[in-house]
């Protein structure tokens, strides 16, 4: 009877091995060996916050930060073609850049243009062959411009601008009309034959028609940061709330919330692909059917707060907003309901910005860029017969792999033996390696889910009246040193504490030290000050967990103590 | 763990961390005092395996919350009793701290494994056979919770509320689950080895002294 219960328990572990097995052979995937690196270009500082544009041979790419904002022309080859660099706009650049085919309209005559959005509320209108200026016009600020995409109507382009939205001849710019909603950020305007829908940060969810005129259509408690999505079943907006989202299905005549469903902290932009809409935050990519309802097909663990791919073959690509990460990928190949896999293109490090697809001179190009200022761009491989190719062996991963396997079958083996004193060692260590490698990712979800079942008390920061007024509602970090309260504000875009405090550190000139641990990144010293170590505190709550792995709002205050 | 969180409980000044250090140092050495002499040789013995546990630990600082000195008190505590298994945990604690960061909470990590060692010296983990492996594991595995709440009271400093401190344990679960996992390993794999090192051999001198004194009460 024990001999039975043993083979029974070795039919058990044994396909485990083989489960195994068929995984880590298809840990690679099927995107890198579909397509290789053809150039990379640095430009050495700055983020690459949005998706290039291609135009006639050309990669534009827009990047952001404190040097140099530019908008970069690039051959298909590498080379610089031409720069067009605005060093008054504040800071991380994010709108998307717009290309406007030439036209007439009532208004004028246009030729091919560039339309790039800035923060200190410049539009441009730029000549894609020679980044020329055809037209510049100046919008309103406050605290920042232009963060938004923009939608071409016929011969004008609308705009969301920081507090409203407004509408603007290709020809020469002149304003047709602009009209006051909420502050917006990253709010972007969607047309449909009802008007135009925008929302802004009060969770107001704008109505304005053609000639205008603007009504608030709903009201979420809430942010609106992308442009709703128009799909069959109603407009779809993804609402930003402190610790979560929820994807809201409205009403487009009447503004009347027709679903709901919750999600992550911190959402991304959604994209509209047929009739799926993917979205994204911080814990997942979500693939919704919207018919004449929506319903959630498949959710996929992710982290991703910015821009969302779709690829001409239907694939969605995502890029991962976190320090080390590579991007996320859905394939609708093997299944309908969509496979996830991850890509390594080779840059790691914070990203919004999604890929750039185009095709020249018969070869498709895939073009990435993310924070480190890096652009690489990939090229398809022709399909070939399987060869053997000599990749980079992780010996670490797999070392461990099969250490692992090791004391797996050893398990089986003792256990089959009826050795029970080696059966327990053997399990143990294998146990012990189990949750070692799980630890990072179980932490900081255990984390997340007790602050969720026990919020903590927050408590509020106040606001001096000595700060300037464009700190308002924008991302503030205040470091707390041997008595001395140093106070940055007007940052924005910034989606944990570690990132948001990395930037806080440069622009007051801090030195910023940090140490990588397994739980996370543990700041060893800001300014010279290490002491006994950082605490820090989210509009008054402390954290407890590492700072990478705290998400941030914006508006949020920050707070770091020295202990 | 605490140092990637940033928790730390209260900051001692100089000197306060030198009143804190002289007063652990002579627990210690009080520990170690017993009426009866003792060989040399065992006081280089428990020195060097104060040495080597120390030097363990702070080899494997890279790994979170993998404590082998938990496993280590405890069998130090069965084997040689309370006294020497508290001055062992004290030392321990005080010699890898010097390396891995000194402060408020070394107190609480020499309290947490002298407690252990005590509880080891009182719990019958070894028979005639050696170690009592169940009983090991058992022990070994409820002494990483027990090891975590104690240092877990270093962070209290007054400012902190008891839910906030219940939520703060609530935090830290995942690695009490890993050094559970640790321990339960070091004793599965070295426990009887451990424990057999520590086994005090009976002197010919003792065994002389023994026979002595039976034959005078007999007398």
């Amino acid at each position: 009877m024990i001999d039975l219960n043993r083979r029974f328990a070795a039919c058990f572990f044994i396909p485990l091995l083989f489960v195994s097995l068929t995984s880590a052979v298809q840990s690679s995937s099927s995107w890198e060996q579909e397509n290789s690196l053809v150039w990379e270009y640095d430009f050495e500082s700055g983020f690459i916050s949005t998706a290039p544009i291609y135009h006639d041979g050309k990669i534009i790419v827009r990047t952001s930060g404190s040097d140099e904002p530019s908008v970069t022309a690039l051959s298909v080859e590498g080379e610089l073609i031409w720069k067009y660099t605005n060093s008054a706009t504040l800071s991380n650049d994010m709108s998307p850049l717009v290309h406007a085919q030439a036209g007439t309209s009532s208004c004028g005559t246009w030729p091919e243009l560039i339309l790039v959005g800035w923060t200190d509320g410049t539009i441009d209108a730029i000549h894609p062959d020679n980044g020329t200026v055809h037209w510049s016009i100046q919008t309103e600020v406050a605290g920042w411009g232009i963060t938004s995409v923009f939608s071409i109507e016929d011969g004008d382009v609308i705009v969301p601008t920081r507090t409203g939205v407004g509408q603007y001849c290709l020809a020469d710019g002149q304003q047709q009309w602009w009209v006051e909603t909420g502050l917006g950020w990253r709010n972007g305007v969607t047309a449909t034959p009802q008007g135009y829908f925008s929302g802004d940060e009060k969770g107001n969810l704008w109505k304005i028609t053609p000639q205008g005129n603007a009504t608030v259509l709903s009201s979420f408690d809430g942010k609106i940061r992308h442009p709703p999505l128009e799909t069959n079943a109603g407009l779809l907006v993804h609402v930003q709330h402190p610790l979560n989202s929820s994807i809201v299905l409205v009403n487009s005549n009447n503004g009347d919330v027709i679903q709901e469903f919750i999600s992550g902290p911190s959402p991304a932009m959604p994209v509209l692909q047929n009739e799926m809409v993917i979205t994204g935050d911080s814990s997942s990519l979500n693939i919704f059917s919207c018919q004449n309802s929506c319903e959630l097909i498949n959710t996929f663990p992710h982290h991703t707060n910015g821009e969302i791919g779709v690829s001409p073959d239907g694939s969605i690509v995502a890029p991962t907003n976190t320090p080390n990460a590579n991007w996320g990928m859905i394939s609708f190949v093997e299944s309908r309901d969509g496979s996830y896999s991850q890509i390594d293109i080779g840059i790691y490090g914070y990203g919004t910005s999604s890929p750039l697809w185009f095709f020249e001179r018969g070869a498709n190009y895939t073009v990435f860029g993310n924070d480190q200022s890096l652009l690489r761009v990939f090229q398809q491989i022709e399909q070939q017969p399987p060869s053997f190719q000599q990749e980079e062996f992780d010996w670490g991963r797999q070392g461990l792999l099969f250490v692992m396997y090791m004391f797996l079958s050893m398990s089986a083996i003792f256990f089959l033996n009826g050795n029970s004193e080696w059966f327990l060692r053997s399990t143990s260590v294998l146990f012990l390696l189990i949750i070692l490698l799980i630890l990072p990712e179980l932490s900081s979800q255990w984390s997340k889910t007790f602050d969720e079942q026990f919020p903590q008390e927050s408590l509020d920061e106040d606001w001096n009246e000595e700060w300037p007024e464009s700190w308002l509602e924008t991302q503030m970090v205040t470091f707390d040193i041997e008595g001395q309260t140093y106070t940055v504000g007007g940052l924005s875009g910034y989606g944990d504490v570690y990132s948001l405090t990395e930037a806080a550190t440069g622009e007051l000139g801090f030195e910023f030290t940090a140490e990588k641990t397994e739980i996370g990144w543990y700041i060893s010293s800001i300014n010279g000050h290490g002491g006994d170590g950082w605490e820090y505190f989210v509009d008054g709550t402390k954290g407890v967990v590492s700072a990478d792995k705290t998400p941030v709002d914006s508006p949020t205050r920050v707070r770091w103590v020295s202990v | 763990m605490f140092q990637a969180m940033g928790v730390h409980g209260p900051t001692l000044s100089p000197l306060a961390s030198l009143f804190l250090d002289t007063f652990l140092l002579a627990t210690a050495f009080w520990l170690l005092a017993k009426p009866t002499k003792r060989p040399v040789l065992d006081s280089l013995f428990l020195a060097s395996l104060v040495l080597s546990v120390s030097l363990i630990r702070v080899v494997m600082q890279p790994l979170p919350n993998i404590q082998p000195v938990t496993v280590a008190a405890l069998l130090v505590g069965a084997q040689l009793g309370a006294r020497r298994g508290a001055a062992f945990a004290v030392l321990v604690a005080m010699i890898s701290n010097f390396f891995m960061g000194h402060g408020w909470w070394t107190v609480f990590q020499a309290a947490g494994w002298a407690s252990i060692a005590v509880f080891g010296s009182r719990l019958p983990l070894i028979t005639v056979h050696g170690l009592h492996m169940r009983r090991a594991i058992l022990a070994s595995v409820l002494g990483a919770l027990w090891f975590d709440l104690v240092v877990s009271l270093s962070i209290l400093d007054g400012t902190i509320g008891f839910g906030e401190f219940l939520i703060y344990l609530g935090h830290g679960l995942p690695f009490d689950l890993l050094h559970m996992a640790g321990n339960l390993v070091f004793v599965v794999w070295l426990g009887s080895w451990f424990a057999g090192l520590l086994e005090e051999k009976t002197t010919l001198d003792e065994v002389e002294f023994a026979a002595v004194n039976s034959h005078v009460i007999d007398g």
